[in-house]
């Protein structure tokens, strides 16, 4: 166990522990010095994710619930604990963060201002992304939140583009406001359960069904919900993503459409779903209505956009969809009762692949746009063309990837866009129909991109002349995640299998929290009433 | 089969198509990297290319001998002198009509087990003790499994996927072969590209990309094969979006003419509307039947039944009750009996709309993939791509797989739907065949010839013509691919001129491809030499004569549907008419430009290679006709109930003829047929052979018409007016509606908020500060007023302490309680 504990730890504070290093053993700016910091970011990012390589090693799929469980005190008079662990739902994401942040520190060489404070951000950030992912304490997860918030800001307030400031508040405001939602939402369940923040304990009283009651359940829900859609982004809560996007500097997209999308929806299967299952059922068609519109609206909106990083930004709005789709596919019948389990558990598994494989080809495209962006300094799609005459190997992975993106069978955007849309029409087959109708427009914006960017004789813009083909650095990590692109899209049940039984799990506690919230008597709602130890119910 | 056996030569086929699949899929990681390992002036690439293929073709003959041998030979035992026609006429006019007029109710399905109260046919017996006799099923490896809901990577074999693989493969070779003379031009550093202008009146130079080209068509067969080989409707889902983006590819080969990247893009994009029909029926397939599979054969696994044995019972029959929209198929569990859901322990049952609805659907994806009406428009543009991708991609295989799908997934048609594919293949063949008469590109011309063909095969399958429709596939396959192929050895013959108003007479310069053509030409528009007791002719006019055959007893049982037999009637002499414009036009005349002509050449013999071999398989592929050995593979594989024809009484009151039935009319038919393709082509030789008769002044007379014609219907406009504006139009307004009203309502809050700071300020400054500083006023004011004390005289302090003791003192005596 006290292995465990260190494992974990090691590998969320790993990467802090090399930014105070940063900061005390790297001095001057000077080339030598700048070109030893990359490195060393790079390698502690490529230490950490081996050390998640042996978390999952020691992972076992065959079970459902928490892993690796360790536990600390932290600060003993509110009942907060240090407590993190590994779930089939928080593994694989794990492994993502870790070779996501990998390939953005080696995509960071575009950097090339103020570097020591960029590797320190950089590397805090990815302690923040960690610690979310692993944290099973509602209120260290909440303070890994934040954590991550900050570094973020800086990463793209200074380093960013000319509109960096507005598009870094605009990215602050509105992460705070969802993570103040989160707050109030937190301290409902606080002072609700006898003051717990344990999130396995919290979703076992849901299971139960007789702590929360249902007001506070929907309304905890709701809270819960913007708070993460924020971050998913799903409509009308998107438009901070193309700003942050556009702005951001190359890695910093990668990591933010690679991983800190996923947090959303993460968020909303860790604490939104189990925590308040009668709210999520309730919710459930609304939510599946929002997921099926940020589908279109977001394809829409990528069809119009003539800046390249724009336009990857509304595909992100748009992939996103389908996870938000997926996890709320529950049907039930008019007594309540589960229709169609396995189609359920069929759209949650969908939407945590799509996590992973827009992770995979969102990034994939954000560094493509990175290195022409590097090159020829702009973005704008009507001055593009003919990268395949310049660029061949480039154009390939960077056709790879959009094609990833586009949903074709073999690659990885396939299999979770497909999977949710499959298992969609049980809920609903309106949703399911306006959902799947998504693949026409996906296909007609990645192809005319593709048209305008790689195809045609000639480069249209300015700097032809600086159009070289990719370094090794560059190809390692196009060739790296293209071939993770075709390795999840071939043999999708590596991942599927580490997810299925704890989505099972998932989806049966919640049945049951519903059910038994459902039989419960009416009560009246208390925010901050304080209950008796052990919890009960306020009557 | 027993089980042991079943397994045994399951495993052994798995392995040989399984390998003949996956050849292509090496070659294409080795070619793509071609530029690494050799440089572009090298054939190893292409040799390569053609080694996978031509290996590919060797499994599938060896699987062929495999499946029979383990069969023993069985689907060919079965069908005995099946087209004799003392068999046919004596045994069924009595009996077939009795299955078909609909005086049966669908309510008492058992009698339509048994058509003929005579000898049945052989296969029929087969069939109606065990539909599957002959397919083998499995599995090779799981994507994923939520419960009980499993999704595979299977395969599915059975005497058409044999057919179809060795089809493939065959022309695939041929054709891969032609390519590496055909694209020979790209064996260079240094290509000059005469298409694309640069500014500056430059022509566009690049490198030549030979092994690219034979990547791509590897990559092509490697998908090409997993459709056909695929075992559940969801992998089939897969490689037909596999080809869509090979095809994607190959169209835009030149990826610098802005022509071939649009044509491109259309024709994915619209492929992707059909697959868009075809995602909601995998939908309604997937919730209500939680399976993909076609069928499960193996004997070691009943009970576990695929789509086709849920829907119907061994004897092809759907059990249903209720009217209306209640109106619902009972599913079998496999064994004879009715499937049960576990958890209600309520027997499973499917709404009859929704199957009508999940038909429509997957025959969506069939309309995108075979350019049917109304999605037609991509494929004459597809013919920016190499000639050689036209012979193969766009006319071969990939266009064909909507007619495979369809025919692999007739068991899922109820009749309401095969009217809907009947009446859609029939719109799209005449289309396609009055745009072919007008146009002078010789790959068009075979392009709308191509969709005109496919809309035959699709009307064929929609009239309860399983067989026909797909025996057209095969010999259309082999001699449309050989007329691509020989216009292919024209165009390169000529330098890239495709126009046949630029050519003539090339008969003498090139005779062998002319030859050549002329075999795909009479073998597409039907002509044979009629004898007593067989036609002698080339394949097509087996299989069309086996369409209108079934169309023609379609609209015998069906009067109100008049239009499916007289518009292909009128379509055979429209395709003789073409295609020997086509010929008459290209090869024989004096030649219309002489600069061509002067230079025009004969091909090389590794072009003219696969020309011959592809002429004597379109020559002799259906030798036999319907009692030959190609069309007895096929009949192997027919679904129970295309063999007996149906009566049905539904929303749409359609009977489908049988075997017999069709067989009675096989004559009529073929007369009609031949007619028809006679007065075409005897036409086409009035206007362009003999030149008898001005096709310039028919033009003039009838300019409307043929505008309308060479605007092909007027279709791109349409469709631009219709879709693509629209779409540009609710794009930008998404974009503005983000940026005024998402981001206008964030930004008024922002300044909402800076707004109410500044009178947060004011407030502060005006109302809280002047408090504080009021006290602070006060106080300082005080402390002022105390200064004066402060003397730092040290007598004075002394003397106030000494008065202040003096006062406590006092203040204590005058206050304490004793």
């Amino acid at each position: 166990m006290n292995n465990d504990l260190a494992l974990l730890s090691w590998t969320i504070f790993l990467p802090t522990a090399a930014a105070a290093v940063l900061g005390v053993g790297f001095r001057d700016e000077n080339p030598n010095s700048i070109r030893a910091m990359r490195w060393f970011t790079a390698g502690v990012t490529f230490v950490t994710m081996i050390l998640s390589f042996l978390i999952y090693q020691r992972f076992d799929p065959a079970q459902a619930g928490m892993q690796l469980v360790s536990v600390k005190s932290w600060i003993p008079s509110w009942n907060v604990e240090y407590r993190l662990g590994v779930d089939g739902i928080s593994m694989p994401l794990i492994l993502l963060t870790t070779v996501i942040t990998f390939l953005s520190a080696l995509a960071s060489w575009s950097i090339t201002r103020q570097v020591r404070g960029y590797m320190i951000l950089f590397l805090l950030l990815e302690t923040g992304m960690l610690g979310v992912f692993m944290a099973l304490d509602f209120f260290l997860f909440y303070v890994f939140w934040e954590v991550m918030l900050l570094p973020m800001y800086f990463l793209i307030g200074i380093w960013g583009g000319p509109r960096r400031e507005y598009a870094a508040i605009k990215f602050f405001l509105y992460t705070l406001a969802g993570g103040v939602l989160m707050l109030i939402a937190m301290l409902m369940f606080y002072f609700n359960s006898g003051n717990n923040f344990n999130l396995v304990e919290l979703a076992e009283m849901a299971r139960a069904g007789t702590v929360f009651s249902r007001e506070m359940q929907i309304i905890a829900f709701v809270l819960l919900f913007i708070g993460f859609a924020i971050k998913l982004p799903s409509f009308p809560f998107h438009t901070w993503l193309p700003d942050a996007h556009v702005e951001a500097p190359t890695p910093i997209s990668m990591i933010l459409a690679g991983v800190l999308l996923k947090m959303g929806g993460y968020g909303i299967l860790r604490i939104a779903m189990p925590l308040c299952p009668y709210g999520t059922q309730v919710a459930a068609y609304a939510l599946v209505a929002i997921g099926a519109f940020s589908i279109i609206y977001g394809a829409f909106a990528a069809l119009a956009q003539t800046d390249f990083k724009r336009l990857v930004a509304y595909s992100s709005v748009s992939h996103m969809g389908y996870v938000l789709i997926g996890m709320a596919v529950w049907k039930i019948g008019e007594g309540g009762e589960l229709i169609g389990r396995d189609y359920w558990n069929m759209g949650i598994n969908g939407a945590m692949f799509q996590m992973l494989a827009h992770g995979v080809s969102s990034a994939g495209m954000f560094f493509m746009v990175g290195v022409v962006y590097d090159r020829v300094h702009h973005r704008d799609l009507n001055q593009f063309g003919g990268l395949m005459q310049k660029m061949p190997l480039y154009s390939g992975f960077a056709i790879v990837l959009f094609f990833a993106g586009l949903g074709l069978p073999g690659l990885c955007g396939f299999i979770g866009e497909v999977f949710v849309v499959l298992s969609s029409w049980n809920y609903s087959p309106l949703l399911a129909i306006i959902a799947a109708s998504g693949v026409i427009l996906t296909a007609a914006y990645i192809l005319w991109t593709i048209q305008r960017v790689y195809l045609g004789p000639e480069y249209r813009g300015p700097h032809p002349e600086a159009l070289s083909e990719m370094n090794e650095r560059e190809f390692s990590v196009a060739f790296t995640l293209s071939a993770l692109a075709v390795v999840l899209g071939i043999v999708p049940n590596t991942m599927f299998r580490l997810m299925e039984n704890t989505t099972d799990q998932l989806t049966r506690t919640m049945q049951q929290g519903y059910e038994a919230t459902r039989e419960e008597p009416a009560v009246e709602l208390s925010l901050t009433q304080e209950s008796p130890f052990p919890a009960l119910p306020n009557r | 089969m027993s089980p042991e056996q079943f397994a045994s030569t399951g495993a052994a086929l798995k392995w040989l198509l399984g390998l003949a699949w996956l050849l292509p899929l090496a070659g294409f990681c080795i070619e793509v990297l071609g530029g690494y390992w050799t440089d572009r002036r090298s054939r190893a690439p292409a040799w390569l290319a053609v080694g996978c293929i031509g290996g590919g073709f060797v499994l599938s003959t060896i699987a062929f001998v495999t499946w029979g041998s383990a069969t023993h030979w069985g689907a060919f035992a079965v069908v005995d002198d099946h087209h004799g026609d003392a068999h046919a006429r004596g045994q069924s006019p009595d009996a077939a009509p009795a299955a078909v007029t609909g005086a049966q109710a669908p309510a008492a399905p058992a009698e339509h087990g048994h058509p003929h109260d005579g000898p049945p046919h052989g296969h029929d017996a087969a069939h109606a003790s065990s539909p599957y006799a002959f397919a083998l099923s499995g599995s090779f490896y799981n994507l994923a499994t939520f419960g009980g809901l499993s999704i595979d990577i299977d395969y599915y074999i059975d005497s058409l996927t044999i057919v179809m693989f060795m089809m493939v493969t065959l022309i695939a070779t041929c054709i891969h072969l032609f390519a590496m003379g055909y694209m020979s031009d790209e064996l260079t550093d240094n290509y000059e590209d005469h298409e694309v202008h640069l500014p500056g009146g430059r022509h566009f130079h690049r490198p030549g990309r030979y092994y690219r080209f034979f990547s791509y068509l590897s990559l092509f067969c490697f998908a090409m094969l997993g459709l056909v080989l695929a075992g559940n409707i969801f992998q089939v889902f897969v490689f037909w979006e596999l080809v869509g983006v090979c095809s994607y590819l190959l169209i835009g080969f030149y990826v610098e003419r802005k022509s071939a990247s649009t044509a491109a893009n259309k024709a994915f994009v619209m492929n992707r509307v059909g697959d868009f029909g075809f995602l909601i029926g995998l939908m309604i397939l997937w919730t209500w039947f939680g399976t993909f599979r076609f069928a499960n054969t193996d004997p070691a696994q009943p009970g576990a039944p695929g789509l086709f044995q849920m829907v119907r019972d061994a004897d092809g029959h759907i059990h249903e009750h209720g009217a209306g929209l209640d109106r619902a198929v009972v599913l079998n569990d496999g064994l004879g009996g009715a499937a049960v859901d576990a958890a209600s322990g309520q027997p499973r049952s499917i709404p009859f709309w929704l199957l009508i609805a999940a038909g429509l659907g997957i025959f969506a994806g069939c309309i995108g993939k075979s350019a049917q009406f109304p999605l037609q428009t991509w494929l004459p543009d597809a013919m920016e791509g190499p000639t050689p991708v036209s012979a193969l991609v766009h006319s071969a295989t990939m266009v064909a797989a909507g007619v495979y799908l369809a025919g692999r997934f007739y068991p899922m048609f109820v009749p309401e739907v095969l009217l809907v594919i009947a009446y859609i293949g029939c719109i799209t063949l005449f289309i396609g065949a009055t745009i072919a008469i007008v146009v002078t590109d010789i790959k068009r011309v075979l392009a709308y010839s191509t969709i005109s063909q496919l809309g035959y095969m699709m009307l064929a399958l929609g009239v309860g013509g399983w067989f026909a429709g797909l025996f057209h596939l095969i010999t259309h396959a082999f001699f449309k691919s050989l007329m691509f192929l020989a216009s292919g050895s024209v165009i390169h013959g000529c330098h890239h001129v495709q126009d046949m108003q630029e050519m003539g007479g090339l008969r003498r310069k090139m005779p062998i491809t002319a030859w050549a053509m002329l075999v795909g030409v009479i073998a597409i528009a039907g002509l044979a030499i009629p004898t007593p007791w067989m036609a002698i002719a080339f394949s097509g006019y087996h299989s069309k004569d086996a369409i209108l055959a079934t169309s023609l007893a379609f609209m015998s049982q069906n009067r109100q549907h008049f239009l499916l037999f007289l518009l292909p009637l009128a379509t055979a002499g429209i395709t003789a008419f073409y295609m020997f414009r086509l010929w008459f036009m290209t090869f024989s005349g004096k030649p219309r430009n002489q600069h061509v002509y002067d230079h025009a050449h004969e091909s090389p013999w590794i072009m003219l290679g696969p020309l011959v071999i592809l002429s004597v398989f379109a020559a002799v592929c259906a030798v036999g006709g319907e009692g030959g050995p190609l069309a007895r593979m096929l009949f192997a594989s027919e679904p129970t109930q295309a063999v007996a024809g149906a009566a049905v009484a539904g929303t749409v009151a359609v009977n489908l003829p049988g075997h017999a039935l069709i067989h009675e009319y096989h004559t009529t038919a073929g007369i009609a047929a031949l007619l028809a393709a006679l007065t075409g082509a005897v036409l086409s030789y009035v206007f362009y052979g003999a030149g008898l008769v001005n096709p310039a002044t028919i033009r003039s007379q009838l300019s409307g018409l043929h505008s309308f014609l060479i605007e092909k219907w007027e279709f791109d406009a349409l469709y631009d007016a219709m879709f693509v504006r629209p779409v540009h139009v609710v794009a930008r307004w998404a974009q503005g509606f983000d940026q005024k009203y998402l981001d206008g309502f964030l930004h008024a809050t922002g300044r909402a908020v800076v707004w109410i700071s500044k009178w947060d300020r004011k407030f502060d400054e005006t109302v809280v500060d002047r408090a504080v500083n009021v006290v602070g006023d006060a106080t300082y004011a005080a402390g002022a007023s105390l200064r004066r004390l402060q003397t730092g005289r040290l007598r004075q302090y002394v003397m106030f302490i000494a008065f202040g003791v003096l006062g406590l003192f006092l203040l204590m005596f005058a206050f304490l309680p004793r």
